[in-house]
């Protein structure tokens, strides 16, 4: 029989491997997914520590430490946690919208110069009304350089990542020459800081519950989770934002203005990277210098899709890696190791988050098909 | 007196922009590939970065500029491959997966960089010398500016009209064409888009491994953090603006590495303006080109969008 069956020459059925999008998916597997996709992603850290030498439990265990060890470590680490969980809830604005934006960054920037602006502009007001102008001209700031983009892009089909790139690097060239011998430089005896001079007390952020270190910015943040929560989920506003990153051709047959859809995404996103900036600036640094902004919008991006661009996840994935940032000197201390490995494994967390959203969201099936 | 000074200033300003077009241009030659497979790679800032790091730590390390080259071109790979196992394979969003990669490789490098040159002073290496070509050279002029370079400036020149080639003379280039416009057409002739995709990222990832290696050896004698300053994003920037053709894609680099050496030379020029202006020049320009772009672009129709049988 088989001799027979050979002889034919008919094809024999090969089985293949084929990626199928996932119907049904259970919670559980989504879960799983993330909870390995964590695991990996500390396990690569530790081999990162490993490979360069340094002692990876000691290292681990200070980190831990210093961000989450005493209440004084975790009134640091919500601190720290501030600025990014704003500049993360500004990345799951846009990119929810696939507004892929990346000017977080720049935003972050101009959102300080605006609040420094309102601070020099409007002295002599009364102080609520002095902290809560100073904080408006700084969420003007962080959306005017997002409506660019926005406008960049609607207008002249400027992909919205080079053009927010390229303004990230213009906005730190204008601090850098305001603040290194333009007209907000410190005036000081002898060497150029780049900084400004120190923020008077009556324009700095209120602490909250009698710290040092946290400040009204934290509130700020918290508020700016929920209202981006109400508004992606509760408004018609958000209902656009959500169906534009589905589908936005059938959205636009439903009669919105794609154009202004993505003008207002892009302010709501700068105006609350700005307010990353003015927390910043005016809650913990009092005074203005760029290398306390470094870094933070690019952070918050990552956070942002860590916490699977959701408002609550965004602001569970800021507190872990303002713990992570705010440890990280405790680790350099006790376990010499450069406070750059926590954007290090930020990338790499990052990474294993995309690679198990698509695990979670596809399946591998095996196929016969005909040769 | 004061024009020989002037001819002196103008020679120098060209023959920088020769030089500072050269890494911009491997990455940008090499994208041009990626793209063309259809792979929109924004993960070039990162590519470029590693291997600029890659580059510092063996040339310190072995002392030998040549190997840090092979291997700056080797961690390019590697880059590559995340890229295109992310992109290919796991059909992860091409913009999303170069923003990550690029984020990886920035934390990643600051982290080495920081642990080898920790307690102890920044160790340092002897980068390229110029390498005159013979009779060229002695062109007045001309000679001075294309044909007193480092040797990689001339092979990324020529490298120009040899991707040009592979692209529109061979048949490996036209299945790469291909696959940016109609990626089914090659599956249903039995011929793999993976493979062809894979091969077409991890050059372009060599190809800009090798121009951050140049970065690094070419003009420095140290690594700072965030050395490539956005020249990955510029080489993409000139690849829309020069619309995914060799030709315009080599005209567009040439601009931004004019600028970028008008500014090195500002102080020479002795132009009484703050010098942060003539910095952002590259970085303006390239929205501005991006701006003055007829909407009816040559980009390959399925740039970016992951293929499923």
């Amino acid at each position: 029989m088989t001799s027979i069956e050979r002889d034919t020459g008919a094809p024999r059925p090969i089985t293949r491997i084929r990626i199928e999008p996932r119907v049904n998916r259970k919670p559980i597997w989504t879960f799983s997914m993330y909870l390995a996709a964590t695991l990996f992603g500390l396990v690569l850290s530790a081999l990162l520590l490993w490979t360069s030498g340094a002692d990876v439990i000691k290292a681990f265990s200070a980190l831990l430490n210093g961000g989450f060890g005493s209440q004084k470590a975790l009134v640091a680490t919500l601190a720290k946690a501030t600025p990014l969980i704003l500049t993360g809830l500004a990345t799951v604005v846009a990119f929810r919208a696939q507004v892929w934006s990346i000017g977080q960054e720049g935003q972050v920037y101009a959102g300080a110069m605006g609040a420094y602006t309102g601070y020099l502009m409007l002295a002599g007001l009364p102080p609520a009304l002095y902290i809560a102008g100073i904080i408006l001209c700084g969420m003007i700031g962080g959306a005017v350089l997002g409506a660019l983009a926005a406008i960049l892009k609607d207008r002249f089909d400027v992909n919205e990542i080079i053009s927010t790139v390229m303004m990230n690097y213009l906005i730190v060239f204008l601090l850098s020459y305001l603040i290194g011998g333009g007209p907000w430089t410190e005036v000081s005896t002898s060497v150029v800081y780049q900084q400004t001079a120190p923020i008077s007390e009556a324009a700095q952020l209120p602490a909250l519950f009698g710290s040092s270190k946290l400040h009204l910015g934290f509130g700020f943040a918290i508020v700016a989770a929920l209202v981006c929560y109400v508004v992606l989920d509760k408004t018609p506003l958000g209902y656009e934002i959500r169906a534009m990153g589905y589908n936005p051709v059938a959205l636009a047959y439903r009669g919105t203005n794609i154009g202004r859809t993505i003008v207002l995404v892009m302010i709501l996103s700068g105006a609350i990277a700005g307010l990353a900036g003015v927390s910043e600036i005016f809650g913990t640094a009092h005074r203005l210098r760029s290398d306390t902004l470094f870094n933070l919008g690019y952070t918050g991006i990552i956070i942002g899709m860590i916490g699977g661009l959701r408002p609550l996840g965004t602001v569970v994935a800021g507190v872990i890696f303002g713990g992570l940032s705010s440890g990280a000197l405790y680790m350099k201390l006790l376990a010499q190791v450069p406070a750059a490995l926590v954007p290090a494994m930020e990338g790499i967390l990052m990474l294993t988050f995309l690679c198990a959203g698509v695990a979670a969201r596809y399946k591998i099936v095996r196929v016969q098909t005909d040769g | 007196m004061g024009e020989l000074f002037q001819q002196t200033i103008l020679i120098s300003i060209l023959a920088g922009m020769v030089r500072i077009a050269t890494p911009i241009l491997f990455a940008a030659i090499g994208e041009l590939v990626t793209q063309r497979a259809g792979i929109w790679n924004m993960g070039v800032e990162g590519t470029m970065l590693m291997g600029a790091f890659t580059a510092y730590f063996v040339a310190t390390a072995t002392g030998s500029i040549w190997l840090a080259v092979v291997m700056a071109m080797v961690a390019g790979a590697l880059v590559g491959l995340i890229i295109a196992f992310m992109t290919v394979t796991m059909r992860v969003d091409h913009f999303i997966t170069g923003l990550a990669v690029n984020l990886l490789i920035a934390g990643l490098t600051l982290y080495w960089f920081r642990m080898y040159i920790k307690g102890r002073a920044q160790p340092t290496f002897d980068g390229f010398e110029n390498v005159p070509i013979p009779v060229l050279s002695s062109i007045p002029i001309v000679g001075e500016i294309l044909f007193d370079q480092r040797l990689l400036t001339y092979v990324a020149f020529a490298a120009v009209p040899a991707v040009w080639y592979l692209l529109y003379r061979t048949r490996w280039g036209l299945e790469l064409r291909c696959l940016g416009e109609n990626p089914k057409a090659l599956d249903i002739k039995g011929l793999s888009v993976a493979v062809r995709q894979y091969a077409a990222v991890l050059f372009g990832s060599v190809m800009t491994g090798l121009g951050g290696g140049f970065l690094m050896l070419g003009f420095s004698d140290r690594f700072l953090a965030d050395i490539t300053a956005g020249r990955g994003w510029l080489a993409i920037v000139a690849l829309i603006a020069g619309n995914w053709m060799p030709k315009g894609v080599l005209a567009a680099v040439l601009v931004f590495a004019l600028l970028e050496s008008v500014a090195t030379h500002v102080q020479v020029l002795g132009i009484d303006v703050p010098h942060q202006i003539f910095l952002a020049l590259p970085y303006l320009a390239s929205i501005l080109l991006l701006m003055g772009l007829r909407r009816q672009s040559r980009q390959p129709q399925r740039l970016g969008i992951p293929y499923f049988r």
